[in-house]
Order: structure tokens, then C-alpha cells, then sequence
């Protein structure tokens, strides 16, 4: 119960936090730091780290549990996360202004629960959450810094993102070699050993992703950057937890991977490599917080760089110096920015003797400087000693180990010089500014106890001995030797070593003139924030580019990939297909007949593609639907082909009603773009016939097909196959049409609501002032009394259509087409737009006919499933009422208010909106031309 | 065979207008793919049994499948909903919606930009 009480705790803190932080104001502080450290303290106190585990089914489909492990690495870092993070929240009660600081105390507690749940994770998906958590936490604990930090925010975000994003793939490597997600598992897994690639591939993903966390080359220029943050989130996401993430996710690797060459070569080469730039770095800025920025950057690559070793004695050393730097660089910030607090500015130039004024500040700068320094009898100066011979037994030819120990010496060199740099410049020399007052003791107390831990645990290093080698054990590949802390190790190379860089380090802050006007010029050619900005513009540039390949108006551009793909691939089919082509079997399939819809139809497109005016290709188009109609009934489908034919004549209805509106003739196009078009509709028109060809020379009925003609009647009752099949065995698709249906119709209401309609044009015909032409009324005439009679009878044959679906030939989809023709012919006969319109409530029916589908639908429940068809047994006038019957109901509902929408809006005869239309009856001149047309293609 | 040389003439066509200049154009060319894509559909059904699948009992050895034939029904209900969204598309907005307003590269062929004109003629 140890682990769940641990986190829980933790997140219920977190909870509580902005609570805390809205009614105590700044204060809320104290309570959250006393819950976090006494967590720390107990779990220090209390709790062995004896690997004791719990496991809660989380994705079990992926066999991932959120699992929780406590080894002495864990451990220490849980404790480390703890501590630190009580002693910042204390210490932010005095650094805030009062008032509410809900966002900051929620966010801070969450981002312990997730450095926690990171170091505790026993299963890898965990781990990468809670990596993820800390990433989104940092985001935006900066962000909220102002509007400078917005920026730095996001480009933090976008490396430590990229950094994730390479956890992820490792993580996914790793579950699907091991086949586990557990991470005891997957490090115990002998492939390590086994499969060199697939070492290689996690250890340099886990690199990278540890890389941009703990600000490593090429990744550090994130870190300086978000130090527009709050004094208390640099001291603890990007000094002491957040940085330290990378630390654990190396050393919890190590053992498995310590042994692999592309790891510590990159670890060694990488960390060293910035550990020196850091330190340069550090040495060239004059603002005290952005130094200890880039010697935060420094200090992380000497422990990647130890950790890249593998060796036990290098891991031990990193444990102790991670805890070592988690101190004085956690007490330096906070220092500091009690220095910015109380003087006003954190630029080294402006500040000078502010021992006088302060005193107790400098006391703890000077500790934790002194122990950064890697000057006995600090803690620093052990864990530095530790490094050091670390490196100079280092595995490996034997110019391995002097080479890293010196570069090692050159960086605490420049560790030294820094140092001074900080000490002599702020702190010491004359008094600039007498006026500084020393913080308030509530202020500096936290700050003061971390400050002297570090004095406290060089001598008293036994202290922390125990957890110490927990976690070296945990984190070296051969659990075996002690971990022994000492001041004084003898004399070997390490102490001659650490004696150096102290005399060289001294030499340096003698010479700090010379070093400052040596150091005073850009030492890159570019920064690593400039390089992220290049690489982000670029991307963004990138993509534009990619996507104005498809940017353009023009519809040509974005159908014709489209077409010549499918051209493409009817050009691979032929040759697959056309060896497989039972040609005696096509031909057999035909019947004569076919020839004449053959010829119909050839004869329809061409009309279609060659004529030049609009009108008659929608007539023209008309020939084509028609014959597609006797298609259907030539094949037996007696429902579609009603359908098709009903289809047909709303679509003309439809396209002359919009025809009006738009010039007599096609634009005309260049003689070049008809040649490719017609290529590549040749070659179209070749792939489709090889493809039916195959398709026609099929013998036999699919087993579905047999299926539904054998069950159709003893399953649901109809005799009308297609319908029942509609209805009852896939309503649910026909269903999801319907939406589309719906959502058509609905969408032409959407556009002609938002967008004016083009006026009618002008008709040409020249009509006298009192000719009986110019009077529609008497015109339509004809049209009218034959309308009279057919509507009604119209409506009858749809609602007959209806109710005999389910046994012959109708149906709902049919029935809706019919009862929609005889509002057209009723608006066709009208003499004005006014009378013209049915009036239906379209959008009702189209939602009540959806409404109507899902009830239908769900009495279906009732024996156990959506849509399952149900039969009440009792029969009107001959029709059985069953639930496929009101599904028919809904159908007919959606179909006919989704065309009459349409037809409604656009008006037979309205040049603008139909709230606008101003048409009078009997005065109407421009409506004859196309109500003869519509009225005659339409019959 | 006879099938499948209605497919291919409708789908030339179809791929003809649908590359063609002016939205119209290519409502017509979809309609056309439209018909098409039902006779495929039929078509995958097979052509030799062609008995109407309405009553009971059925001869499976005689009878058309029913299968593709309730597809090709709601297919044709979508396509007609479809084409009536297109053509709506092709009378609203107006000239002043044309987004490409430059002139036609073949001089003397200039037709008055129609609503419908939402494309140009692409400069080679």
C-alpha cells in the first residue's frame, strides 16, 4: 500500500493545490511544502527501497497495467522530487506578491505527481505518460510567465515534445520485442544482450528523448531560454526535477544498455562535449540566472557524460553528484532570486558587495557555490572526486580514461572560473547599492537548508549512504561492491586531479579580466535557439510548399490526380486481369437486347459530351437515365429501376431550375486540354470494361446472394427481396444513407442561406406588351388542370408504394421520389413562385424521418439489437405493421424533405431568396421559357 | 460483355466532363460516374440470372442477386442527393466568386465569365 498511499497523496495535494492557492493566497504554500517534504522524509525515513510492487489493470486489451515499483533509484529520486519541491513551494510564500496563485500551486503539485509517478513507473506506458505530464506542466508553468515566456514556451514544448516523441518510438520498439510493457521485465529481457540492433535503436532513442529533457547538445538552448520563468519553477523544473528526468531515464537504461558501444559513446562524446560548452557559456553572461542556466547545462553533461561509462563506479558517481547538484543548483536559484527580489536586478555588472547588505544570502551562495565548485568538504567536492576517477578507470583503450578525466578537469575549470565570477562579482568588492535589504528570514529559511545540506553531507556523507547504493545498485549493470563515500580518498589520481582544477580554477578567477575580454565574442557561428527557430520556419515553409500542391481553385487540379491514379490502375489491372477474363462466359452473360440499351447509352454520352448547350445536355443526360432504367429492369432489378426512373425525372426538374440561372452555352475550352481529357477518358473507359469483363464472367450466385433469396420471406415476411433487404437485414446501413441523405439536403438549405443565388437570366424572347403570352395564369392552364388530377393521385400511388414495398415492387425510397414528382409537377403548373412552393417543413422531416428510423430502430432492443426487425402480427387492409414498416415511414420522411429542400429554394421560377420574391401572379413574363422546358423534359 | 461496354462508355464520358471546364460540366460527368459505378455494382452480381427477386420461393440458379441491387438502389438516392448539392453549388455566389479572374489565354474565344466558371484554363 506504500506506492498507492505515495502517489495518491501526492495527487491529492495536487488537487487540493488550487484550492489552497485561490483561498491562502500565497501562503498556500506552506501546507503543500510541508505535505511534500514530509512524504520525502518518510519515504527517506520509513520506506526501504525493496523493489515491493503494485500492479492495477489499466489497457488490459494491451496488457498494460498501471504498475508502480519502488527500487532504490526510485527511490531516491522520489525523495529528491519530495524535498526539493516542499522547500520551493516554501520558498515561493515570500517570493510571490500576495494574492491568488491558484495556477501556479496546481500546476507545481502536478508536475511532482508526475515526476513521481516517472521515477515510480514499473511499466513503460506509465513512464511515458507521466514523461509527458512533466513536459505539459513545464509548458505551461512558463507560459504563464508573461507574454516574453509564451514564446519560450513554445519552442521548450517543441523540444522536449520531440524529445517524447523519441521515448515513444523506444517504448513501442521495446513492447514489441520483449512483448511486454513491463519495465522490470523489458530490463531483465536478455535480447539486450542478444540483439545488438535492437540495443542500439532504444539506447539511442532513450538518448535523444533524455537529451532534450536534461538540455544535452544539440537540444540545451531550450533550457537558458525558459529561464523568463518564475524564479521557483527554474529552481525546480529546470534545475532540479524536470533536467533530472533525462538523468533517471539514462541511469534506469543502464543497466541494460551500459554495455552497448553506440551508448557510451554517444553519452561520453554528447555530455562532455557540454559540459564544456555549458561552462563556456556560463562564463560569458552576465545575467546570474541565465549563467546558472548554462551551468546547469554543464553539469548535466558531466552526469550523462558518467553515466555513458557504465561502469558501477561511474553510476555511483552520478547517483551522488545528482544529488549533489540537485542541492547547491536548487539553492543557488532560489538564491538568486531572492538577490532579484530584494535588489532589483540579477545582471552580475550592476550588483557588487552584497555581503554587506545580506549576509545570510551570501552565506548559503557561498555553500552552494563552493559545492558546485567541487571544494572540500562540501558534498560537490566528493561526488566531483567521484566523477573523476570514474573516468579515468574508464573501460575501454586506454587513452579513454585520461581523455575524459581531463576534459572532465578542463569543465570544473571553467566550473571554478564561473563560480568566482558569481562570488567576486555580486557578492563581493564594494557596496554598489546600500539600500538592499536582507530577505525576510521566512524568505531565505527553505533556501538555507538546502544551501547546507550540502555542507552537512560532505562530512556527514554516511548519512545518505545507504540510499545512495540502493541506487547505484539499481542502476549499474552488476549489483556487486559499496558505494563508499569519503573526503579523503588517498593520494590517487583523482585527488591529483581535483587539486589541479582547483589551482587552475583559482588561476582563472585571478585572470578573470583577461578570461572575460578573451570570452567577450560569439564562440558559435549560430545559437541553438536561432538553429530551433530556422528548423521550425523551415518546417512551417515546408509544409506550405507541400500543400500548395493541392491549393487551387481550380477543380481540375484536384480531380484529375484521382482519375489518372484509377487510370493507373486499371493499366496494372489489365495486365492482371485480362489473362483471367472468361471471355465465352462474358459473352454468354449477354443477351441481345442488351445491343440496343449498348447503343443508347453510347449514343447518350456522346450526346452529352459533344453538345454546346447546357439545355440539351440536360436532355441528352435525361436519354442516358432512362436507359439506365431499362438496365436495371434488363438485370431484374425491378426496385432500381423504378428508383432510377423516378431519380431521373427530379433530376432534370432540378438541373433546369439551375440551368436558368447560368449562361445557354458551355464555356468554350482549348482543342489541348480536350485532347487530355479525352486520353484520359479513353483510358478510364478501357480499364472500367476490362474490370466488368472480369466481373460479368463470374459463374454462380455468391452465397450471400442465395442466402437472402432463400431466407428473405421465412426470415421477414416480404416477398420483395432488394426491400427486405434494405429494411430488415441491413437497415443499419441503409440508415447511415439516410444521414447522408439528410446531411445533403440540409447542406444545399446551409448554402442557399448563406450565399445569394444567382439571378435568373434574361429570357431573349420578345414578347409585345399586351400578347397573351405575358399572362402566366391563362398560359398554364393546361398545366393546371392536368395537375389537378395527377397530384392527388400521385400522393395515392406513393403512399401505395409505401405500404406494398415490403412484397412488390416500391418501397420507401421509391414511394418518397413519386409523392416529391407530384410537388414538382404541382409547382410546374403553378403561375408563380408563391403559389409554386409546397410548403412542406423540409428540416422537420428530414430530422422527424431520422427520429423515426432510431425509434423503429430501438423497439428492436425489445428482442435484443438495434434495428432488429419486429412484427406486431396484426394486419391492416393487408399490409403486416412491423417495425421495417415505420423504418420505411422514416425513410420516405428524410428522402422526400432532403429533395424538396432543394426544390423549395431554388423556386421554379424565383430569381432571388424566396423571402425576396416579389413575382406577382398573372404579370410573370420570364417564366414560360423554362417552365415549358422543365414541364416537357420532365414528362 | 454488353455490360461492360456500357460501363466503359459511361465512365469515358464521365471522366471526359469531369476534367471539363465549368462546375456544370462536371456535375453531368458525376452523374454519368454515377451510373456507372450502379451498373458495376449489378455487374458484380453477375449478369447470367437476370429473374426480378421479388416473390417466393426464389431459384437461386435463375434469379438476380438481390445484394447488389438494394446497393445500387440507395446508391442512386445518394448520387441524385449529391448532384442536387453540386448543381445548388453552381448557381450561388456569382462572378464575383470566381477566385481566378484572369483572362482566357485564347484570345478571341472570350465567353463572359459565367457563374459557374470556377476555373480557368490553366497557362501552359
Amino acid at each position: 500500500m506504500t506506492l498507492p498511499f505515495l502517489l495518491g497523496a501526492a495527487a491529492l495535494l495536487a488537487a487540493l493545490a488550487p484550492l489552497l492557492g485561490r483561498v491562502l493566497g500565497r501562503e498556500a504554500g506552506w501546507p503543500l511544502a510541508a505535505g511534500l517534504a514530509g512524504l520525502g522524509v518518510w519515504l527517506l525515513v520509513a520506506v526501504p527501497p525493496d523493489g515491493r510492487s503494485v500492479r492495477v489493470d489499466w489497457l488490459p486489451s494491451l496488457g498494460v497495467s498501471f504498475a508502480l515499483r519502488l527500487d532504490g533509484l526510485g527511490q531516491l529520486f522520489a525523495i529528491l522530487v519530495l524535498v526539493i519541491g516542499g522547500a520551493v513551494l516554501a520558498y515561493s510564500c515570500r517570493y510571490f506578491d500576495r494574492g491568488p496563485h491558484a495556477d501556479f500551486y496546481g500546476l507545481m503539485t502536478l508536475f511532482s505527481v508526475g515526476m513521481l509517478g516517472l521515477v515510480l513507473a514499473d511499466d513503460v506506458v506509465v513512464m511515458l505518460v507521466m514523461w509527458e505530464v512533466t513536459t505539459i506542466c513545464s509548458f505551461f508553468l512558463i507560459s504563464r510567465s508573461g507574454p516574453k515566456g509564451q514564446a519560450s514556451a513554445a519552442r521548450t514544448l517543441l523540444v522536449t515534445v520531440g524529445g517524447g516523441l523519441a521515448l515513444l518510438a523506444a517504448v513501442v520498439v521495446m513492447i514489441a520485442a520483449t512483448g511486454t510493457s513491463q519495465l522490470s521485465a523489458i530490463l531483465a529481457s536478455p535480447l539486450w544482450g542478444s540483439d545488438p540492433a535492437f540495443a542500439t535503436t532504444v539506447g539511442l532513442l532513450i538518448a535523444v528523448a533524455a537529451f532534450t529533457k536534461s538540455a544535452q547538445f544539440p537540444f540545451h538552448g531550450w533550457l537558458p531560454d525558459s529561464m523568463v520563468a518564475a524564479t521557483p519553477i527554474s529552481a525546480y523544473l529546470h534545475a532540479a526535477a524536470m533536467v533530472k528526468a533525462g538523468i533517471y531515464l539514462l541511469m534506469r537504461f543502464s543497466p541494460a544498455l551500459g554495455e552497448t558501444l553506440a551508448w557510451n559513446v554517444t553519452l561520453v562524446v554528447v555530455g562532455l562535449l557540454t559540459a564544456v560548452m555549458g561552462a563556456l557559456f556560463a562564463l560569458q553572461r552576465s545575467d546570474l540566472k541565465e549563467l546558472l542556466a548554462y551551468s546547469t547545462v554543464s553539469q548535466l553533461g558531466l552526469l550523462v557524460a558518467t553515466i555513458g561509462l557504465g561502469t558501477r563506479e561511474a553510476l555511483s558517481a552520478a547517483v551522488v553528484h545528482t544529488v549533489a547538484h540537485a542541492l547547491f543548483k536548487g539553492a543557488l536559484f532560489m538564491l538568486i532570486g531572492v538577490v532579484d527580489h530584494q535588489a532589483g536586478t540579477r545582471e552580475v555588472d550592476q550588483l557588487s558587495g552584497l555581503r554587506r547588505s545580506m549576509p545570510f544570502t551570501t552565506a548559503g551562495v557561498v555553500l552552494a557555490c563552493l559545492s558546485m565548485a567541487g571544494v572540500p568538504p562540501l558534498l560537490g567536492f566528493i561526488s566531483k572526486e567521484k566523477i573523476l576517477a570514474a573516468m579515468w578507470d574508464a573501460p575501454g583503450p586506454g587513452w579513454v580514461g585520461p581523455t575524459a578525466a581531463l576534459v572532465a578537469v578542463a569543465a570544473s575549470v571553467l566550473t571554478l572560473a564561473y563560480t568566482g565570477r558569481i562570488l567576486l562579482g555580486a557578492f563581493f568588492g564594494p557596496t554598489l547599492d546600500p539600500a538592499v535589504r536582507e530577505g525576510s528570514p521566512a524568505f531565505l529559511a527553505p533556501v538555507l537548508v538546502l544551501a547546507a545540506a550540502g555542507l552537512v553531507l560532505g562530512p556527514g556523507a554516511d548519512l545518505i549512504e545507504p540510499t545512495v547504493t540502493a541506487a547505484a545498485d539499481a542502476a549499474a549493470a552488476l549489483p556487486v561492491g559499496e558505494t563508499a563515500l569519503y573526503l579523503w580518498p588517498g593520494f590517487v589520481p583523482e585527488l591529483y586531479l581535483s587539486a589541479a582544477s582547483i589551482v587552475l580554477g583559482l588561476l582563472a578567477i585571478r585572470s578573470r579580466h583577461r578570461v572575460d575580454a578573451l570570452l567577450d565574442r560569439p564562440l558559435f557561428p549560430g545559437t541553438a535557439v536561432g538553429a530551433l527557430l530556422a528548423l521550425r520556419a523551415g518546417a512551417i515553409a515546408l509544409g506550405g510548399r507541400v500543400g500548395d500542391l493541392t491549393r487551387a481553385d481550380t477543380v481540375r487540379r484536384h480531380l484529375a490526380p484521382p482519375v489518372l491514379a484509377v487510370v493507373a490502375l486499371g493499366v496494372l489491372g489489365l495486365v492482371a486481369l485480362v489473362p483471367g477474363v472468361d471471355l465465352a462466359a462474358a459473352t454468354a452473360a449477354s443477351r441481345a437486347s442488351d445491343v440496343a440499351l449498348v447503343v443508347l447509352i453510347g449514343v447518350g454520352v456522346l450526346g452529352v459530351v459533344v453538345v454546346r448547350s447546357r439545355l440539351a445536355a440536360v436532355a441528352v443526360l435525361g436519354v442516358v437515365g432512362f436507359t439506365m432504367s431499362l438496365w436495371f429492369l434488363a438485370l431484374g432489378a425491378a426496385d432500381a429501376a423504378l428508383t432510377q426512373l423516378l431519380v431521373e425525372v427530379l433530376t432534370v426538374a432540378v438541373a433546369v431550375l439551375v440551368l436558368r440561372r447560368l449562361p445557354r452555352r458551355f464555356h468554350p475550352q482549348r482543342r489541348a486540354r480536350t485532347i487530355a481529357a479525352a486520353c484520359a477518358a479513353l483510358g478510364a473507359g478501357a480499364a472500367a470494361f476490362v474490370g466488368v469483363l472480369a466481373l460479368t464472367g463470374r459463374p454462380g450466385i455468391s452465397p450471400v446472394g442465395a442466402w437472402y433469396l432463400e431466407r428473405a420471406e421465412p426470415e421477414t415476411g416480404g416477398t420483395n427481396v432488394v426491400n427486405t433487404i434494405l429494411v430488415d437485414f441491413r437497415a443499419l446501413d441503409t440508415f447511415g444513407e439516410l444521414v447522408v441523405l439528410g446531411t445533403a439536403g440540409l447542406a444545399v438549405l446551409v448554402v442557399l442561406e448563406v450565399r445569394r443565388l444567382v439571378a435568373s437570366r434574361r429570357p431573349r424572347l420578345a414578347v409585345p406588351a399586351l400578347s397573351p403570352s405575358r399572362f402566366a395564369w391563362d398560359n398554364a392552364v393546361y398545366a393546371r388542370v392536368t395537375a389537378r388530377a395527377l397530384v392527388p393521385l400521385m400522393l395515392l400511388l406513393s403512399l401505395f408504394f409505401l405500404v406494398r414495398g415490403h412484397d412488390e415492387p416500391g418501397g420507401g425510397f421509391n414511394a418518397a421520389l413519386t409523392g416529391t414528382a407530384a410537388f414538382v409537377l404541382r409547382a410546374l403548373a403553378a403561375s408563380s413562385d408563391r403559389e409554386g412552393r409546397s410548403r412542406l417543413p423540409a428540416v422537420a422531416m428530414v430530422a422527424g424521418g431520422l427520429l423515426v428510423c432510431v425509434v423503429s430502430g430501438l423497439a428492436g432492443f425489445a428482442d435484443g439489437a438495434f434495428l432488429r426487425p419486429l412484427s406486431s402480427g396484426i394486419s391492416v387492409l393487408g399490409v403486416s405493421l412491423t417495425s421495417a414498416l415505420a423504418f420505411d415511414v422514416g425513410v420516405y420522411l428524410v428522402v422526400m424533405g432532403a429533395v424538396v429542400a432543394a426544390l423549395d429554394r431554388l423556386g421554379p421560377l424565383g430569381s432571388s431568396p424566396p423571402d425576396e420574391d416579389e413575382d406577382e401572379p398573372g404579370t410573370g413574363s420570364r417564366r414560360d421559357e423554362v417552365g415549358a422546358a422543365a414541364g416537357g423534359d420532365g414528362r | 460483355m454488353t455490360l461492360a461496354l456500357a460501363v466503359a462508355f459511361l465512365v469515358a464520358g464521365a471522366v471526359f466532363l469531369v476534367l471539363s471546364r465549368g462546375l456544370v460540366r462536371i456535375v453531368l460527368g458525376f452523374v454519368l460516374l454515377g451510373h456507372a459505378a450502379n451498373l458495376v455494382l449489378l455487374a458484380a452480381g453477375g449478369a447470367s440470372r437476370r429473374g426480378a427477386t421479388i416473390g417466393s420461393p426464389l431459384d437461386p440458379a435463375t434469379t438476380a442477386d438481390a445484394l447488389p441491387q438494394a446497393f445500387a438502389l440507395t446508391a442512386i438516392v445518394i448520387a441524385f442527393a449529391i448532384t442536387i448539392y453540386l448543381l445548388v453549388l453552381a448557381v450561388v455566389g456569382g462572378p464575383d466568386d470566381d477566385t481566378e479572374p484572369e483572362p482566357d489565354p485564347e484570345p478571341g474565344s472570350r465567353s463572359s465569365p459565367g457563374p459557374d466558371d470556377r476555373e480557368r484554363e490553366a497557362a501552359p
